[in-house]
């Protein structure tokens, strides 16, 4: 241990520079004279070149603005090491709000900007979505042109799943995780807060899609369709995936290591809590599936931009190409969504019934399980684009094989509340959720998954409903049931309990009454992919969006709550449901560095028959904090 | 919300050495995935031959005596490192700097080399599927080894510096990645060789 010393508090100009507000200003700089300087020297003729240079230009320059390379430079050039002082002042000690706003290496800061980010992003993508529930209200176009509808439903598609992928991994994988394994910090700090700002950086990148002609092929940017694009705006979808792409790789690397070597004493495989194995789990596949799918977009860029032919067949390229290198990543894209929030959901139910995860490590072998079948069913995704028959067989027995493990998860949670005391929470409601579509979004996979009845329901509505009910309809459910279960820990302040009810009634019905209309449009012969509507789908889509108006609802009641909470919310102690895990045994706000002294873990987190646990910070309001934390506060009775 | 902690805790060193060797151990499987995506498509192409304009007369791949002369001056570059390693990651070790000097320019030459390559190869376009492969091959290998020289630039500075004392494990890390992008470099050009 070492004594910081005093933290100077920087000047405006200090605080300024480095910041996000220098980052995008030589963002913007540094993307303008690489834009120009490249369309000069293609005579103005490579429009993509031009586009690809400027969005270089913004990444490298902002990561200058914002100081990313300051400490790598400083690592090996400077006379000395950083200074605990200095290393302070980069945790945002003494920062304030500012913190967020800088290259911040707190773990804290780092979870906190990424919920911030989950939400807006969230917003944005749900207001894609009314867009596209208006359009498709009745028969005919109402709004949009055919062109800029499929660039509404594109990005959309690609906004939502972006912002799946990072829901919980993002907030909770670095705000929670660390303390829950009893770490002071992530393994790599810096790069913790590079994982976040290249996150920040995709932003621009994606929404200038819009100004750039928008893009034609949908979320999966299928080739040679983004090959033959007019538009520079497919050049921001590759930028974004491979910006994107880059982050998720480098948070996955950090959380991994952070699980590996920096677990407290005590803590062993055996004995990690649930929510950190579904993670652990999630950020392997991330490792594994995503290369593929850079290697993807590098080569749909150089085809772009340089002419290439990796997926014109005249050149002797192949669609087929794209088509396995971008499901090598899609399909376990959907479990590294998923199993988190499947982490998240058994880690609260066992809170919230008061007893032991049921067949703890039946669960982790159900989640591992899933983990390794889930890299090896991409070919289900190819069946009517004239793959090998030979292949079919086993990848239907693959995809179908991954049911029993997920089955697994089932029976955990059913076993969870199979005579526990339960106690019906807004998180607990969320699982329940999460339960019923979950169900529902599972058995209509497994028609997908056959040959012969996905020859029928391919490529329509059907196909949409289901995706839906397994991604936002389960997994998103799981990470409410996480927000609500741990926002007063991460923000200090409790959400309210009727608001937080309301908001899931609201999402529930609107969803079950949304999708389940989806499922009968896709029953009828809807395709996907269609601005305008055909007469005979036109009830089915009315009721889907007339339902849809719930979801809407459901958004502006969880906006309000949030706001009203930050506001003028109860404030949280350091115990807020009486949870046994080791994030609930520090102060709330957190401090610095989580411990003062690490705790020693001598058994599994979910003993619920015994007291609550000692708190292993010894200051004393945090001890009658944990002491007097309520079993059921007064506002969930 | 409130952060109060007038103190930074120290990593313990085992702690330090562990977490460098997993964080680049890390980054190397992640990014030999990536190679291995890169050579799956190369052959996955070659096998599909698709209407049979895979590879059309007048198609031509990098020079072979180039590549040769770099895939050598990698394996030297690759020796060197490991020569100088073997003193330089031991506690207290200094090891003999012009090894690891030789190791950086040669890896230095060879990046600037193959940058060379990957700017010079002159396709008519539309470039052909197997023209493709042999472009992307160079550029790709190119940029992991000016990596890998910037990442030895700033190894670099801290022998200058004389801050590896007591961070030898820093030597052992880097030489994982050197190794790597060394093997890397010299598969990638031999598939290239082998799509000829």
């Amino acid at each position: 241990m070492t004594e910081a010393g005093e933290v100077k508090r920087p000047g405006l100009i200090n605080a300024l520079f480095p910041s996000v507000v220098s980052g995008i200003v030589l963002g913007v700089i540094g993307a303008v004279v690489a834009g120009v300087i490249v369309n000069a020297a293609t005579k103005g003729l490579n429009q993509d070149a031009t586009v690809a240079a400027a969005y270089t230009g913004w990444t490298l320059f902002f990561f200058v603005g914002i100081g990313a390379f300051n400490g790598v430079l400083k690592w090996g050039f400077a006379r000395r090491e950083a200074t605990p002082a200095e290393e302070l002042q980069l945790a945002g000690k003494g920062q304030g709000i500012w913190r967020y706003f800088r290259y911040t290496t707190d773990h804290k800061v780092v979870g906190m900007q990424y919920l911030a980010t989950v939400f807006v992003l969230f917003f944005v993508g749900s207001m894609g979505a009314f867009m596209i529930r208006l359009e498709q209200s009745t028969p005919g176009a109402i709004f949009f042109t055919p062109s800029t509808y499929n660039t509404i439903v594109g990005m959309h598609g690609i906004l939502m799943i972006a912002t799946t992928i990072i829901m919980v991994s993002g907030p909770f994988g670095n705000f929670i995780l660390p303390i829950m394994i009893g770490a002071r910090d992530m393994a790599f700090p810096r790069l913790n807060a590079l994982s976040y700002w290249l996150l920040f950086a995709a932003i621009p990148v994606f929404l200038s899609m819009l100004a750039l002609g928008g893009f034609q092929t949908g979320w999966t940017g299928y080739a040679p369709l983004a090959v033959q694009g007019l538009t520079p705006g497919m050049d921001a979808y590759c930028f974004l995936i491979l910006i994107f792409a880059v982050s998720t790789t480098l948070a996955a690397m950090n959380i991994l290591t952070t699980v590996i070597v920096m677990r407290t004493k005590g803590m062993t495989w055996g004995r990690l809590p649930v929510f950190v194995w579904g993670v652990v789990l999630s950020v392997i596949l991330s490792l594994t599936a995503f290369p593929s799918f850079i290697v993807s977009q590098i080569m749909v860029l150089m085809d772009r931009i340089f002419q290439t032919s990796f997926f014109i067949a005249a050149y002797g390229g192949n669609n087929w190409l794209y088509e396995h290198l971008f499901w090598f990543m899609g399909h376990p894209e959907v479990y590294v969504i998923s199993l988190p929030a499947m982490a998240v959901a058994a880690e609260v139910a066992a809170v919230f019934t008061r007893k032991a995860v049921f067949g703890y490590r039946f669960l982790v072998s159900g989640l591992v399980g899933i983990s390794v079948l889930s890299v090896i069913v991409w070919g289900h995704h190819l069946y009517l684009s004239g793959s090998e028959n030979a292949l079919v067989a086993p990848f239907m027995l693959d995809t179908e094989l991954i049911s029993i493990p997920t089955g697994i998860f089932f029976l955990v949670l059913i076993g969870m509340f199979w005579r526990g005391k339960i106690w019906v929470t807004v998180p607990l409601l969320f699982v329940g959720g999460m339960l019923v579509n979950f169900v529902i979004g599972g058995i209509s996979g497994i028609y997908l998954a056959d040959l012969p009845t996905d020859e029928i329901l391919h490529g329509g509505m059907f196909v949409v409903a289901h995706f839906h009910f397994v991604i936002p309809g389960s997994m998103v459910f799981g990470f409410f049931a996480g927000l609500y279960y741990w926002f007063p820990k991460m923000v200090g302040r409790r959400l309210d309990s009727t608001l937080g009810r309301l908001h899931f009634w609201l999402f529930e019905i609107g969803f079950l009454g949304t999708f389940t209309a989806l499922f009968q449009a896709g029953l009828q012969g809807e395709p996907r992919w269609s601005a305008n509507i055909a007469p005979p789908f036109a009830t089915a889509n009315l009721i889907a969006s007339l339902f849809a108006i719930l979801i809407a609802a459901s958004v502006f009641v969880f906006i309000y709550n949030v706001i009203y909470t930050l506001v003028r919310g109860e404030r949280a102690v350091a115990n807020e449901w009486g949870g046994k895990t080791l994030e609930w045994t520090v102060p709330t706000p957190v401090p610095l560095e989580n411990f003062e002294e690490l705790p020693v873990v001598t058994s599994l987190p979910y003993d619920y028959g015994s007291p609550l646990p000692e708190p292993v910070t010894p200051a004393a309001d945090i001890a009658s904090a944990v002491i007097e934390a309520p079993i059921q506060p007064q506002g969930e009775v | 919300m409130e952060t109060s902690l007038e103190h930074v805790h120290e990593l313990e060193p085992h702690i330090k050495v562990a977490r460098a060797r997993a964080g680049v151990l890390m980054l190397i499987l992640s990014d030999a995935l990536a190679a291995l995506a890169i050579l799956a498509a190369g052959g996955y192409l070659r096998t599909l031959n698709t209407e049979g304009q895979y590879k059309v007369a007048g198609d031509f791949a990098p020079a072979y005596l180039p590549g040769l002369l770099i895939a050598i001056a990698l394996v030297l570059s690759g020796l060197a490192y490991y020569w100088w390693e073997r003193r330089a990651s031991k506690p207290g070790g200094a090891g003999q700097t012009p090894f690891f000097l030789l190791a950086l320019v040669l890896m230095l030459v060879a990046g600037v080399s193959e940058t060379w390559i990957g700017a010079s190869l002159r396709y008519g376009m539309p470039i052909q599927a197997y023209e493709s492969v042999q472009l992307l091959l160079p550029w790709f290998t190119a940029v992991h080894l000016l990596l890998a020289v910037f990442i030895g630039l700033l190894l670099g500075g801290r022998i200058l510096r004389g801050r590896l004392a007591g961070h030898e494990f820093i030597v052992e890390v880097v030489g994982y990645w050197w190794y790597y992008t060394v093997v890397a470099s010299v598969l990638l050009w031999l598939f290239g060789v082998y799509l000829t």
